[in-house]
């Protein structure tokens, strides 16, 4: 217990930290939000731009601008976006909702598809199937995701015409969500995938060498047994690992898929709030990551001492 | 045991193989199957938000059957856009059930970011269908009435009085009155920052119902009153005298118009707008029943869009459509496309507050350097042309033709010779007056890098070293605002254009910032030809002050104009009837109430 109070503490105040760097870093990046507000050929006059800035808070000294911030934190208000003009936590949560579907469902899926596969690949590694997957997810994890998204999209959206080419949805229904979400997902689940396959494939090389499979070899177990029942539990570690990343910045979306599908996802949104000075809607989503990177590494944490003895047993 | 593991072996192998393509199947088969017959949408009155998510539970029967009819009998089963083949997706076809007519749809590059009706500037422009402003700007660049029949100036320009057309109805049934243009010029005075002008120099305004018109009076002579209500969109008094912070209101509609449409649904998840038909529309009625406005992240893939025939043009405000992708479309034969002459432009912009750049001499030497027709070919991939002296684009309003600007090296290099820079220690670099070698420092955005890389090479041509400094969008206002740079390209945009004392003084004025304004000539004869401007209104006086700016530009080249562009707009040959104008291209209601489609 105590061991978990530790790591608990150490969390805690890594997110301390975080709120700290949140707050600071966008204000270092050059450029005044209130000019972004205004845009390029609008003219305001100084008056005008000192009063948006007293109205938004941003002529107060950045002591009280930091105090403020830490206040609105702990009353659980991220503040307000400046260009959508809203609650930043209306927004983030109305994205995240969506970002968790598409992004999620890949996350799961890529692990277990590339888990799967992996365990196979690397259980009989010469085998030609073994081979040709291998090869394959190789040639997909060196693609560049933008040019996979294109290829995907103009080959079953535009020449075959089965997916439709943008959005989340064309009538908010289950079916056309499902139907708008098929390809980006397909092609995150694909990516995630590849990645994973690889790192399990070495994974299960590794542990199939180790005594305890020729042991259960030796005591007549099959094959299926052996791999399933036994390596993958140990060959899986560092899928955890990943996994536990890919969830941390679930929420960081998927720029370049989100830009290719017109997803109007975390991702774009993250990338406007920083081309823009959004200051409020950047650190509240910096924040959201940080957080789920945090949770995401805490319960990779536990897992790793529920599935790993080692991790258990005292120094 | 070696046969048991060889069956096992085999068992693995083919309940494997079972199991995958059991899998595949089942999601290919729903994937396909549940959006084939989609029921229609709710009434989006009712729709709380955009998440909003309803599972037709009627209909799955009906929608296997499509599938499979769609599947054997060879009948078009495509997604809920194209067709609809079962009775429950009928009623869903098109995205309003009481709509009649085709749909019009127009890609855009320029996605709105929220449903803000007054906040977000995006949806600004293309609520301009809606909600017109009561001036617009007619193809050859003259201010006209849009929703205002004619209006008048009072002799020193502080009265403005406006006649509203008798035959305009909201979408509500409610009569357009004067009272909504007094509410929605106020309002935008007392609401938005952008039009804070207005309450500061607004001092009274009256409505008279008696001949239809609402007069404002300016506590100061203001003369671009009807170029600003151009981008004002008029908003219902009886709708939004309830909101108390416009600018933070958020609705996914229907908003109240007053135009031939009016905005049913902002459907950012879908990435599109709705626009319906206005049934108290009495103007000249359009043809199509719905507009749809689709958003695209990527023009690559709006480019696509547009080949499949998913849309049947492009818009973006204040841009092409990429020129990289013109041909693209003309290989298809379905496309036919307008070109208009931009009002924008890109130019190279001068420190003038610093020698040599402050030397006019200096100036034609640089101008000479430049390989015009070079810059047009590559950057604008023909469609452009050389710009002239004069700065301001042919399709501007009292353009003057001044003398095109001619690349000439050796006429540089003798300009130059003549000005006192030579190269006296022959290293290849020209010395400044200061007998310093002279290196400039160009300062792009990446977006012109390679406008940047050839000015680099032409300059070395005529012996000047320069380097290219490149910063993103903050850093180089901040530091163009603190005059930290030799050159810089930048563009005007159409309204850039026209802002300040028009015909792009809003850009060198000095006693006028802004983001993306040069601020950077203090030239007493300068400034006072922008008073001179903004103190009349009448046409003849701001001819000949127009053409007096056009030659102070050419003799004195504050700027050096690298090319005019010209807008493209592609559009689908089914479609004729398209209506161009300086200020917003096509999105205007010209377009929209002439527009139709034709057999090809």
């Amino acid at each position: 217990m105590s061991g978990i109070a530790r790591k608990v503490t150490r969390y805690f105040a890594s997110f301390m930290l975080i709120a700290v760097i949140n707050f600071t870093l966008p204000r270092l990046m050059p450029g005044d939000p209130i000019k972004n507000l205004i845009g390029e050929d609008v003219y305001i006059s100084e008056k005008m731009m000192e009063e948006l800035r007293l109205e938004l808070g941003l002529n107060m000294p950045l002591s009280e601008q930091f105090a403020s911030y830490l206040s609105d934190l702990l009353h659980l208000d991220l503040g307000h976006s400046y260009h959508l003009h809203a609650p930043v936590a209306e927004i983030l949560l109305n994205k995240m909702e969506w970002t968790l579907l598409f992004v999620g469902i890949s996350v799961v899926i890529g692990s277990l598809l590339g888990g799967f596969l992996g365990a196979l690949a690397g259980w009989k590694p010469k085998k030609k199937v073994s081979r040709l997957t291998s090869f394959a997810f190789v040639v997909i994890s060196c693609i560049p995701p933008y040019f996979l998204a294109l290829l995907t999209l103009y080959l079953f959206a535009f020449k075959l015409g089965l997916f439709p080419s943008k959005g989340f949805y064309d009538t908010p229904e289950i079916g056309s969500v499902l139907h708008h979400l098929f390809l980006p997902t397909c092609v995150m689940s694909v990516f995630s995938a590849s990645r994973n396959f690889l790192v399990m494939r070495g994974s299960v090389i590794q542990e199939k060498e180790q005594l305890y499979a020729l042991y259960a070899r030796a005591k007549g177990l099959h094959d299926t047994g052996i791999l399933f029942r036994h390596i993958i539990k140990n060959a899986s570690l560092p899928i955890i690992t990943l996994l536990a990343l890919d969830f941390g910045f679930l929420f960081s979306g998927a720029l370049f898929i989100e830009i290719v599908f017109s997803l109007n996802g975390m991702g774009l949104l993250i990338y406007d709030a920083i081309m823009g000075k959004d200051y409020p809607l950047l650190q509240g989503a910096f924040l959201v990551i940080a957080f789920t990177a945090l949770l995401a590494n805490m319960l990779a944490d536990l897992l790793y001492a529920l599935i790993d003895p080692r991790v258990r047993r005292p120094a | 045991m070696k046969q048991r593991k060889y069956f096992t072996g085999l068992e693995l192998k083919a309940g494997l193989k079972r199991q995958m393509a059991l899998a595949m199947l089942i999601l290919t088969l729903c994937s396909n199957i549940l959006p084939a017959g989609a029921a229609g949408p709710e009434d989006s009155e009712n729709n709380d938000s955009e998440n909003n998510l309803t599972l037709s539970k009627e209909g799955f029967f009906d929608r296997l059957i499509t599938y499979i009819k769609g599947l054997y009998l060879g009948e078009e089963g495509e997604t809920q856009d194209s067709g609809v083949i079962s009775e429950a997706a009928a009623a869903d076809v098109q995205q309003s059930a009481d709509s009649e007519g085709a749909v019009l749809k127009i890609a855009t590059p320029s996605a709105i970011k929220s449903a803000s009706f007054i906040g977000d500037s995006n949806l600004g422009v293309f609520t301009h269908l809606s909600n017109p402003p009561l001036m617009k700007m007619d193809a050859e660049g003259h201010l006209v009435g849009q929703l205002a029949e004619s209006y008048n100036v009072s002799e020193n320009n502080t009265c403005w009085t406006f006649y509203l057309k008798d035959d305009l109805y909201w979408s509500d049934g409610e009569k357009v009155s004067p009272e909504d243009i007094e509410f929605s010029i106020r309002y935008y005075g007392k609401e938005t920052p952008w039009a804070s002008w207005i309450n500061d120099t607004l001092e009274s305004s009256t409505v008279s119902d008696a001949d239809n018109s609402v007069t404002f009076k300016f506590n100061k002579p203001y003369t671009r009153v009807n170029m600003e209500f151009a981008t004002y969109n008029l908003l219902p008094a009886h709708v939004w005298e309830t909101i108390e912070n416009p600018l933070e209101y958020i609705s996914n509609g229907p908003y109240v118009g007053c135009g031939p449409y009016y905005l049913k649904l902002i459907d950012l998840n879908a990435g599109k707008l709705i626009f319906e038909k206005n049934p108290y529309w009495k103007g000249k009625a359009p043809v199509s029943g719905t507009v749809e406005i689709h958003f695209y992240s990527n023009v690559d893939v709006a480019t696509l869009a547009l080949k499949n025939g998913d849309v049947d043009t492009y818009y973006k405000y204040a841009g092409s459509y990429p020129y990289s992708g013109i041909e693209q479309l003309e290989k298809t034969g379905d496309f036919d496309f307008l070109e208009k002459t931009d009002i924008g432009l890109v130019f190279l912009a001068l420190n003038l507050k610093k020698a040599p750049f402050s030397d006019p001499e200096f100036r034609e030497a640089l101008a000479y350097a430049i390989n015009y027709k070079e810059l047009v070919r590559l950057e604008t991939l023909g469609y452009g042309e050389v710009p002239n002296r004069g700065f301001v684009p042919s399709a501007m309003e009292n353009f003057k033709e001044t003398e095109k600007l001619e690349y000439s090296p050796e006429k540089a290099k003798e300009n130059l010779e003549k000005a006192g820079y030579s190269d006296s220690n022959g290293n290849g670099i020209l010395e400044g007056k200061d007998g310093k070698d002279i290196k400039l420092e160009i300062l792009i955005r990446s977006e012109y890098a390679r406008t940047g890389e050839l000015l680099d090479e032409y300059f070395e041509q005529i012996g000047l070293s320069s380097e290219l400094k490149t910063a993103d969008a903050d850093t180089w206002i901040t530091l163009k605002d603190s005059y930290d740079y030799d050159l810089t390209v930048i563009r005007s945009t159409p309204w850039g254009m026209l802002m300040h004392a028009s015909w792009g003084s809003g850009y060198f004025d000095s006693r006028r910032t802004g983001q993306g304004v040069m601020h950077n000539v203090e030239d007493p004869e300068f400034l006072q030809l922008c008073d001179d401007i903004l103190a009349t209104t009448d046409p003849a006086e701001l001819h000949d002050y127009a053409y007096e700016l056009q030659d102070y530009y050419a003799e004195n080249l504050p700027a050096v104009p690298l090319y005019w562009s010209k807008s493209v707009t592609p559009f689908n040959r089914h479609f004729e009837g398209w209506y161009s104008d300086p200020l917003y291209g096509i999105y205007n209601l010209d377009t929209f109430v002439n527009v139709r489609e034709v057999e090809a």
